[in-house]
């Protein structure tokens, strides 16, 4: 025991839950004690003194000053809703680039506001939205002259509204606009371009993404640790978010609105409900599913067993999913506008990391195999992967710490307890039905033989804490990360085992839900075996 | 013994609310009624509202531009004088002046009213909101749709579990706000909204009928015909949920008083003499699985335990409210988290 501080609580408040741990320092090194999540309405403290209550009770020696819990430091990071723009330019053209930085950094735009879209009523009604936070005016150069006239136009009406009201801030990106009619200049902000008018956003409602932009910093400081490629995702009520990082920094981050486990506008918009209804194997009548989940948005803890967990995973997985969609269009997008450069780094951007790591209420309580196969189904990549989850919530706290040696020395010491391992999948895509091939796996000398069967999923056991060495042998060349008949993996065990997935990419689910469903349940079943007491 | 520190984890339903704030949204061409400050009764007119506005333009002609969210009368002058005075054809509110010198304007032809569903005071307003502040206690709802609106609060139902069918909704019910227990069906929000019920106030309601409610609303707000404001307020979720029992026994205390409701944010409101019973301390509410609706007292930790779907969850062993016949409680291992007490 030293004589500085021996406890310290790290906190995640989300939107829907808040989650504490307790980590404490034992033989010289920080070791987490325990963990506990509750709905985001229970105090904070109540979950803090049961941590120090419980850790106490078990080990009476490791905590000698249990009972002044409430003194320990507090390491906490917090996640609010998205902040809220309304989006105009003087054409979709213009406009484009800017709803595509801003969609990607988590905004959530309430209106899009250009001539081809919307009329001045529609305009107006948006401007005066009283949750609104910003008022973004997309102004590039090379206008034509149609387009100078809608946006002095434009100008004009979000001068004359924005002055009626206090505090909304304007930021205007690109050079074409000149001042804004009735708008004080101290009133609006200027940016060069769209990347430059997202950081700007970025910085003027900081305290709205903190949570998201320290898990960000976290997965950095995870993969300089482990000198590995290491992709983070975390799946939110509010919004969901992914990073790439390798030893050299993040690669790559998207923080998505509209990727939440339930967005806000699924109470209202059946497509939106249809869209995670996709991924659901329960069985049940369409209105008590689409019910179900439009509870899972008002009181996301409540019914998390049996169908309930099924049907939240189904929502974690089409968050994933349209998370995976918008990183793939992302990355062709970098592939065509970037020359060679841009394909090597869109090409890095989908190659598979060495660890991906799963945080967020959405997993929280499910079986760790569950979540390991909603992540194979989703985050697709051929080639082989190792996967964790962040079981306690501690990565968003420890990212809020501004020292990266710190938070590297804490992550040294904790990453034993603080990812949790779900296991490694290799996804084989591409067997053809009559070419079968297959997968040695060698554990600690023993070589057991799978026969790979096209479009399925098998499951290896393979517990924790051990590694193996998979060696897939195919009749035809396939594409596991490199084009090769034969290629060997070294691959982790975890409570998930190996996943071995010969299934397309992207996974192609039946159209009829009856036949979806039945896939669905047939892929899943063996993760869920002898789940009900 | 209750056992605090499970308790303590068990989340809150949201209390009730002794000031509540009543925030009425306003859009291009609204004109409040009321300034801040004013008092405000059930039935205040605040805020008119366009019916099927249109944005119209008018060249300025070297007369001053007029500011915006000036409102202006149906064919007053806005600027100028005499025939060289700027007017429009129907009532509204200046939006802006573009660069060539028009003046855009919201207008209408016909207008509706947006009436205070609750006693109290105007906090404040902008261009955005117009803010009440009620006089009385409100209880805090899940969703909502509709307007506000107000009426004698009737208890439509014997039990917070039981279903309020069309059959049972007839005249003697125009003006009033009906308590429906677990679940309204469409059929049932038509006729009440056809016999000039003022609100519904249930537990739940199937997504189904909530957008068809909200689809049925903007139907008749787009007809000419102006309609008598109508709101339906979930208290719970939705499915069928009956009423949570907190609510229920504030509601049917106040049986036959006058209350209001509110749409943002979804309130059931009382009035300044109504005493809203304060919830019986320890008490908790199973909020969701088969035994949703019951209540009772937490006896004790159940610990961690391993659930439907290997999914292991902390529970609390909750001693169950008898149902019907008396007798010794019955006790259950519920998930703290599918609980719930009052705040």
């Amino acid at each position: 025991m030293t004589s500085g501080p021996h406890a310290f609580f790290t906190i995640d408040i989300g939107s829907a839950t808040v989650a504490a741990a307790l980590v404490a320092r034992v033989d010289g090194r920080w070791r987490l004690l325990g963990a506990a999540a509750a709905p985001a309405s229970v105090a904070v403290d109540a979950l803090l003194g049961d941590l120090a209550a419980r850790a106490s009770a078990a080990e009476p020696d490791l905590l000698p000053d249990a009972a002044a819990w409430s003194d320990w430091a507090r390491v906490e990071s917090r996640t609010l809703p998205p902040p809220r723009l309304v989006l105009a330019g003087p054409s979709e053209r213009a406009a484009e680039p800017l709803l595509r930085a801003f969609t990607s950094d988590g905004w959530e735009t309430t209106a899009h506001v250009t001539p081809e879209r919307s009329g001045a009523l529609d305009a107006a009604r948006a401007l005066r939205d009283p949750d609104l936070d910003l008022v973004v005016v997309a102004a590039p150069e090379g206008l034509g002259r149609g387009e100078r006239d809608a946006l002095a136009d434009l100008l004009a009406l979000i001068g004359a509204t924005a002055a009626l009201r206090d505090g909304l801030a304007v930021l205007v990106a690109g050079p074409a606009a000149g001042t804004i009619p009735q708008l004080p200049s101290e009133r609006v902000t200027r940016a060069h371009g769209a990347g430059d008018a997202a950081a700007i956003a970025r910085e003027m409602v900081r305290a709205r993404s903190d949570g998201r932009d320290a898990f960000v910093r976290a997965i950095a400081s995870l993969a300089v640790l482990l000198d590995l490629r290491v992709e983070g995702v975390d799946v939110g009520l509010d919004a969901s978010t992914r990073v790439l990082a390798g030893p050299d920094g993040v690669q790559r981050r998207l923080i998505r609105a509209d990727a939440a486990l339930v967005p806000p506008i699924a109470l209202d918009d059946l497509a939106v409900l249809d869209r995670i209804m996709r991924w659901s194997p329960v069985a049940d009548d369409a209105y008590v599913v689409r019910d179900r989940l439009r509870n899972l948005r008002l009181a996301p803890w409540r019914d998390a067993a049996g169908d309930g967990a099924r049907l939240r995973l189904a929502a974690a997985r089409a968050a994933l999913a349209h998370l995976d969609a918008a990183w793939r269009e992302e990355a062709r997008e970098g592939r065509g506008g970037a020359g060679r450069s841009g394909r090597r780094r869109s090409d890095g951007m989908l190659a598979t990391p060495d660890l991906l790591v799963a945080s967020g209420g959405a997993f929280a309580t499910a079986p760790g195999p569950a979540v390991a196969l909603a992540l194979t189904d989703t985050l697709r990549r051929p080639g082989a992967v190792a996967m964790a989850l962040d079981h306690a919530r501690i990565l968003a706290p420890l990212g809020t710490l501004d020292d990266e040696s710190d938070r590297r020395r804490l992550l040294a010491d904790l990453l034993d307890d603080l990812l949790l391992p779900l296991g490694s999948a290799i996804v084989v895509p591409g067997l053809r039905p009559a070419r079968k091939g297959n997968l040695r796996v060698t554990v600690e000398g023993s070589t057991t033989t799978l026969p790979l069967a096209p479009s399925a999923v098998q499951v290896v056991d393979l517990p924790p804490g051990l590694a193996a060495t998979a060696e897939l042998d195919a009749p035809d060349d396939l594409f596991v990360g490199t084009r090769a008949r034969r290629v060997a993996f070294a691959v982790a065990g975890g409570i998930g085992g190996l996943l071995v997935d010969t299934r397309e990419i992207p996974l192609r689910l039946p159209e009829r839900p009856e036949r979806r469903r039945e896939h669905l349940d047939a892929w899943q079943r063996p993760l869920w075996t002898n789940a009900d007491p | 013994m209750i056992a605090a520190a499970d308790l303590a984890r068990v989340p809150c339903r949201p209390a009730p609310l002794a000031e509540p704030r009543i925030r009425i949204g306003l859009g291009p061409g609204d004109e409040p009624l009321v300034a801040p400050g004013d008092a405000v009764a059930p039935g205040t007119p605040l805020v008119r509202r366009p019916r099927h506005p249109q944005v119209v333009g008018q060249a300025l002609r070297g007369r001053a531009a007029p500011r915006a969210g000036t409102h202006f009368a149906d064919g007053a002058p806005l600027v100028g004088d005499g025939r060289r005075a700027l007017r429009f054809d129907g009532a509204g509110e200046v939006l802006y002046v573009t660069p060539a010198g028009t003046v855009r304007a919201v207008v209408a032809r016909h207008h509706g009213v947006i009436v205070s569903p609750v006693n109290g005071a105007v906090e404040s307003l902008d261009a955005c909101a117009l803010v009440v502040r009620g006089a009385g206690p409100a209880i805090p709802a899940a969703l909502a749709v509709g307007a506000p609106s107000h009426g004698p609060l009737v208890i439509a139902v014997e039990r917070p579990e039981a279903e309020l069918h069309a059959t049972q909704i007839d005249v003697r019910h125009a003006g009033a706000v009906l308590v429906a227990g677990s679940r309204i069906d469409i059929e049932g929000l038509t006729r009440a909204r056809a016999m000039g019920v003022r609100g519904v106030i249930t537990g739940g309601v199937i997504g189904g009928d909530m957008l068809a409610l909200r689809a049925s609303l903007d139907r008749q707000e787009a007809s000419l015909q102006a309609s008598p404001p109508f709101a339906l307020l979930v208290l719970d979720g939705y499915g069928k949920r009956p009423v949570p029992a907190a609510a229920w026994e504030a509601l049917t205390a106040c049986g036959g008083e006058a209350v209001g409701l509110s749409i943002t944010p979804p309130l059931v409101l009382f009035g300044p003499a109504a005493a809203v019973p304060r919830a019986e301390p320890g008490r908790v509410r199973v909020a969701a699985g088969p035994l949703l609706g019951r209540t009772g007292r937490i006896v004790g930790s159940s610990g961690l335990r391993r659930r439907a779907a290997g999914v292991y969850q902390e529970c609390a062993r909750v001693a169950l409210d008898p149902i019907a016949l008396p007798g010794g409680a019955e006790l259950v291992d519920v998930p703290l988290a599918d609980l719930e007490r009052d705040g």
